[in-house]
């Protein structure tokens, strides 16, 4: 009997592709919203006392600019100056793997089939070119915890398994678009599939962390706080 | 019993007390650690090792909040001397370090710190 012509396979394919999609966008946003108030709840807010000039209180600027902040010994010190190239290829894999999927024209295509609207997209060239991008970036980390020293010593084996979670969408994304396996519709299944996971792994696991530095490097006042939060913890 | 260590000397129901104190911020510190190792530079320790990966921030945070949390407490004397050379000699708390994702890892130092401390576990500096 022909494996896709089996009924399992029909109710399977057509259970990711409908209630398992909702299911997902249900579980990502609303464990996201939970997951931000349980972070809030953490920290608490704090009111930044502002120095004002007044008698014996105004501080004047020093005219030869002495106290100005020293920018580039600033960009020396960060994790950018430091650590260059993990940087970019860590910027660029988090950015991508967040915008891309949106722009994907193929599923501009279905949100317009679904629902008449859509927003604008990638030319496919680009997005093909972008993915290869986003391949190589979780090569790079897989290639860090398998062969860099301090990477590997606090290496454990979720740690494998979310970098494998993270770069499956992509990886199937790309050999479902070119159609290199015979059986497209196997592809594209676990092309979904391994989405609608991640999507749903989110706010639970180890992916928490997408939530966790948005709140945490924008609200907490710090030394390294991104922006001027106003909360403490 | 088979397979249950031996928690003697080890008040858990103290280090359990202390844990359930920070339940929540350590269990999604734990999680949020990506395990990137960008934090690594940021100590002057692990730069003055020679690199050495044990001097690494969130080895540090790991190996000692990670294993009071993945032992829910149950922790035993040898666990906690190992955490006290981690805690004690290889972090002086001088609260340099960045993390990323932002990972409040002095926080968690001190509360391994805090946990051995309870247990009479700390450096005797004027017996070493």
């Amino acid at each position: 009997m022909d494996f896709s012509n089996t009924f399992f396979w029909t109710f399977a394919y057509d259970f990711i592709r409908g209630p398992m999609v909702w299911i997902a966008f249900i579980v990502f946003f609303g464990g996201t919203i939970f997951q931000i108030f349980s972070l809030l709840s953490l920290t608490k807010k704090q009111t930044i006392s502002k120095l004002t000039p007044g008698p014996g209180r105004f501080i004047p600027k020093r005219a030869d600019g002495e106290d100005k902040k020293d920018w580039v010994m600033w960009l020396k010190l960060s994790i950018a100056g430091v650590n260059p190239f993990m940087t970019i290829v860590s910027t660029t894999f988090h950015v991508l793997l967040i915008i891309m999927p949106i722009f994907v024209l193929g599923h501009n295509i279905l949100l317009d089939n679904s629902f008449g609207l859509s927003i604008i997209s990638l030319p496919e060239g680009v997005s093909d070119f972008l993915t290869i991008i986003v391949i190589l970036c979780a090569a790079i980390f897989l290639y860090r915890r398998l062969f860099v020293d301090r990477v590997r010593a606090i290496t454990t084996w979720s740690d494998y398994l979310f970098l494998f979670l993270a770069a499956a969408p992509f990886v199937t994304g790309f050999f479902a678009y070119h159609q290199v396996f015979e059986n497209y519709r196997l592809i594209i299944s676990l092309h979904i599939l391994s989405g609608e996971l991640m999507l749903m792994a989110v706010p639970f696991t180890k992916f928490v962390h997408m939530i966790y530095l948005v709140i945490f490097r924008f609200t907490i006042v710090s030394e390294y706080s991104l922006g001027r939060g106003n909360r403490t913890w | 019993m088979f397979g249950k260590k031996s928690t003697t000397g080890v008040n858990t129901k103290e280090v359990k007390a202390i844990l359930n104190e920070k339940k929540t911020k350590m269990e999604l510190s734990l999680k949020a650690c990506a395990h990137c190792t960008l934090c690594a530079e940021s100590c002057f320790l692990f730069m003055g090792r020679n690199k050495d990966p044990k001097y690494m921030p969130s080895y540090k945070f790991l190996n000692s909040v990670g294993i009071l949390y993945k032992k829910k407490g149950n922790v035993d004397i040898l666990d906690l001397g190992e955490m006290r050379d981690l805690v004690w000699e290889r972090c002086v708390l001088c609260t340099r370090c960045y993390c990323p994702v932002g990972v409040d890892i002095p926080e968690m130092i001190a509360l391994a710190r805090r946990v051995c401390r309870s247990q009479g576990v700390y450096p005797q500096y004027e017996r070493e």
